[in-house]
């Protein structure tokens, strides 16, 4: 095998490493000894039980992509061999053939085979496999997982037949036989001692059924049924659930479960929705053998449109119940409503209540002397007349009551005795006055006898206003002396609103309670958009005097140092600060930070100076540290470094420096680089040319890069055992290549640095 | 990186120019002249072996062993060396 591999050619030997799941690279003389090397390496591995090196090679294929297990075999060669070679490998034992030619030697060659050899049945049925070997290997896939998962044999060829009636392409003769040969090639691999009776008991079904006590034997007719290639039966399905209980764990084959089963649920669950389509009835059976994954999908999927279709009816039978009750409901207030109309209608009907037998009629009798007809007693004769009389009247009454009721303009709600008299005339033609003067009289006494008419007899309190204003006379006494001041009018008692009116006078009151409400919070909205924006304006306003202030104090300070004299005029400061075209308008704004200043500012005192011989307000600045900083930085030499000393080293040996103790850990300011910049340039700024400054917090340094070595000498000597702000500065020379390494970016050639403070007065010449 | 060595660090700084195979990371001065009689002289010539192994460090590594008989330790040093350089420079 060795000196085959030798003796490939370059493109074999790369099939032959990709088939081994190696990245292909190119061949190449230096490379191929290696390449060979390897394959050699693998390939002696192959024929031993999986060791270190043989896991190692399976970890360089990813999962992923060999779990396309179930893509058409037909598809191209590469994915063929790529199957074939996951295949051999999985299994440990079977050697991937390349091609018809090659694979009988390499058979022949691997000793695994001759365990296989044992297995008798399977040898006879090898050729026939070998021919359909593309198509079979889905189904052996199959086949290795059941044996993996079950102990029990005569499942396993059971489930066997389950799938060769499934895919009812494959011939089960086939596939019954490519497993066993399979299955007797694995078992070598697991427990080389036990595998030759167990492999025979795999490969004859035959034999098996005298090892399963716990079947029962029609599941032994089922299997075999199914095995010679019949549909399986309903009877099937009892046998495959009462092996479930039975399974032993499988101890011994763990490692090959691991590695096949995610391929394998995913091809099985393709399988089953496969056979989903082509037969509904055998789904079941497909169910109890594969395991939770797919039962609980197959429920998912039939669980849905059940519900849905449970949720329709329920909805059709809900609205059956509901339209019953709705009915009912519907009734029992047409009811309620019919007695209220009833009631209304009842209540205004006059002339059923003036017929009302129940009246109290008084009847004018000659034997008594108090009667006086028209006063106190109704001539018998004159009853009707003064009904009639009433029952003309009354709708008008009702009209009037109702117009009152509804805020008609000039209406009153009751009726004069004029009034009366005229609605009868109009009414009656050439009735004359006297009778109905008669009729209205009687009719008052009446009135006044019965309350439930609900009719008054009223005294109106002054004729002449429009004043609506009268109170119900309740004897007819004062009737009668009222009477002949003309100040009697009828009137309703209780008169009721109509509905149009009542609508309407709702409707007023409450779209005039909505107008006041929202006129309410309108004001209330402005008063608070206006209060919010007073305190965003006066925010505004103290910060733009905060930042004004500030801007003083800084042109103050600034202005007061620059040019020597310790005071500055105020205008002078205010036209620095503002333009002139916004002067007029933060007039007020200075003025505020005047005023703040003059109040709170320690630093700075106003006072009146004549400047120009002209006295006018100054600001002077009395500043806490008038003095530079520059002369308190720098605090003098701890030890000479100047020519001659010990500390100078006669010749500088590089252009860059490290500066130790300028600073503190725990300074925070912000613009530290720039302040040291500044201490450092000016220290020695003007004696030699310095290219880069920069800080290092985490360890305290200052690295200085000087444009050649003569420089960083001067600043050596210049800056080497100074005290700065109360720290002993060392400073040490750094090799170029270590201070590239740190600032990659630094620069080589000038610009030389220069403070800031010069670079300021760069900027005003 | 800061477990990297100086001799690594140096290398992946700057493209390698005409560098000679001892400035490689782990690559000394006998390495070296057993790389340089196998004929990989220059710090590129082997770079193109590894390129030409696909950066795989398995068989880099064996490549190594093989040419100069590295130990792992100095082949690992080579290989990241060349694999920080190409992610740097490539």
């Amino acid at each position: 095998m060795a000196d085959q591999v030798d003796s490939m050619s370059d493109a074999e030997l790369r099939t032959k490493l990709a088939e081994h799941g190696f990245p292909i690279m190119p061949i190449t003389a230096s490379t191929r000894n290696l390449l060979v090397k390897k394959l050699k390496l693998v390939l002696d591995n192959k024929s031993k039980p999986r060791n270190s090196v043989d896991s190692k090679v399976e970890n360089r294929r990813s999962l992923a992509r060999y779990s396309s297990g179930e893509e058409s075999d037909l598809d191209t060669t590469s994915n063929v061999k790529e199957k074939r070679g996951r295949r051999a490998t999985t299994g440990g034992a079977m050697l991937p053939p390349v091609n018809k030619a090659k694979r009988q030697p390499v058979k022949k060659g691997s000793p695994v085979k001759q365990d296989s050899d044992k297995g008798s049945e399977s040898e006879e049925d090898k050729p026939p496999v070998r021919t359909h070997e593309e198509v079979e290997t889905v189904t052996t896939r199959r086949v290795t997982r059941t044996y993996a998962t079950n102990d029990q044999d005569d499942y396993e060829t059971g489930s066997d037949s389950d799938v060769d009636t499934g895919k009812k392409t494959s011939s089960p003769f086939r596939s019954n036989s490519r497993s066993s040969d399979y299955i007797s090639s694995t078992l070598p691999t697991v427990d080389a001692a036990t595998s030759p009776p167990k492999t025979s008991l795999f490969s004859r079904p035959s034999i098996s059924p005298g090892f399963s006590s716990t079947l029962s034997s029609s599941d032994h007719l089922n299997s075999i049924r199914s095995r010679l290639g019949l549909t399986s039966t309903l009877g099937d399905k009892p046998s495959v659930s009462s092996y479930k209980p039975s399974f032993p764990s499988s101890s011994y084959q763990a490692s090959t479960d691991e590695v096949e089963s995610p391929y394998l649920s995913n091809f099985t669950r393709r399988l089953s929705a496969l056979k989903n389509e082509q037969k509904p009835m055998s789904y079941v059976d497909r169910d109890t053998n594969n395991g939770s994954t797919i039962l609980s999908r197959r429920s998912y999927i039939t669980g849905v449109p059940r519900s849905d279709d449970y949720k329709t009816a329920n909805d059709k039978k809900f609205l059956k119940n509901n339209l019953v009750s709705l009915a009912l409901v519907v009734l029992v207030a047409l009811f309620f409503f019919c007695l209220f109309f009833m009631y209304i209608v009842k209540k205004n009907d006059i002339t059923s209540v003036v017929d009302d037998q129940n009246s109290v009629i008084p009847i004018c009798q000659l034997n008594i002397p108090n009667n006086r007809p028209g006063i106190n007693c109704v001539p018998k004769e004159q009853v009707s007349y003064a009904k009639d009389l009433l029952k003309v009247i009354h709708p008008e009454l009702t009209s009037l009551a109702a117009a009152y009721k509804c805020g008609t303009p000039g209406v009153m709600p009751y009726l004069t005795e004029r009034e009366i008299i005229d609605i009868a005339n109009a009414r009656a033609g050439s009735v004359d006055i006297s009778q109905c003067r008669t009729d209205l009289n009687n009719l008052q006494v009446l009135i006044v006898n019965n309350p439930r008419w609900g009719l008054s007899v009223v005294q109106l309190k002054n004729l002449y206003t429009k004043d609506v204003d009268y109170t119900p006379i309740i004897s007819t006494d004062i009737v009668v002396q009222q009477r002949n001041k003309g100040s009697v009018a009828l009137a309703l008692t209780d008169p009721s609103t109509p509905l149009s009116c009542f609508l309407i006078n709702t409707l007023y009151s409450a779209g005039s309670t909505l107008i006041l409400v929202g006129l309410l919070a309108l004001l209330l909205l402005g008063l608070q958009r206006f209060y919010s924006y007073y305190m965003r304006y006066q925010k505004r306003k103290s910060e733009e005097i905060y930042s004004m202030v500030e801007q003083i104090i800084e042109v103050i300070s600034q202005e007061t140092e620059d040019s020597g004299e310790p005071y500055i005029s105020v205008d002078h400061v205010r036209d620095t600060l503002i333009s002139p075209q916004n002067r007029e308008k933060m007039a007020s704004v200075w003025d505020a930070a005047v005023k703040f200043i003059q109040r709170n500012e320690s630093r700075v005192r106003m006072e009146v100076q004549s400047v120009d011989g002209e006295d006018c307000r100054v600001w002077r600045w009395i500043s806490a540290h008038s003095s530079p900083k520059r002369n308190a930085a720098w605090q003098g030499q701890a030890f000479e470094t100047q020519e001659g000393s010990v500390n100078n080293l006669t010749v500088s040996p590089t252009p860059c420096l490290k500066i130790r103790h300028m600073f503190d850990k725990n300074d925070t300011n912000p613009n530290l680089r720039t302040v040291i910049q500044d201490a450092i340039l000016e220290k020695c700024g003007e004696r030699c040319n310095i290219l880069h400054i920069d800080i290092e917090r985490m360890s305290c340094c200052v690295y200085v890069k000087c444009a050649t070595p003569a420089d960083a000498g001067v600043v050596y000597r210049s800056l080497h055992g100074w005290w700065y702000e109360g720290n002993l500065i060392t400073v040490k020379y750094l090799h170029l290549e270590r201070y590239m390494q740190r600032f990659p970016n630094s620069p080589s050639v000038g610009p030389y640095l220069k403070s800031s403070r010069q670079r300021r007065s760069n900027w005003e010449e | 990186m800061s477990s990297t060595s100086q001799k690594h660090r140096n290398f992946v700084a700057e493209p390698m120019g005409e560098k000679p195979v001892t400035d490689l990371a782990g690559v000394g001065e006998v390495l070296g002249k057993r790389l340089d009689t196998a004929g990989f002289d220059k710090a590129y010539v082997v770079l193109g072996q590894f390129l030409v192994l696909k950066k795989d460090k398995e068989l880099f590594q064996e490549w190594m062993k093989e040419t100069c008989s590295a130990n792992s330790k100095q082949s690992a040093d080579c290989y990241q060396c060349l694999k920080d350089w190409c992610d740097e420079f490539l």
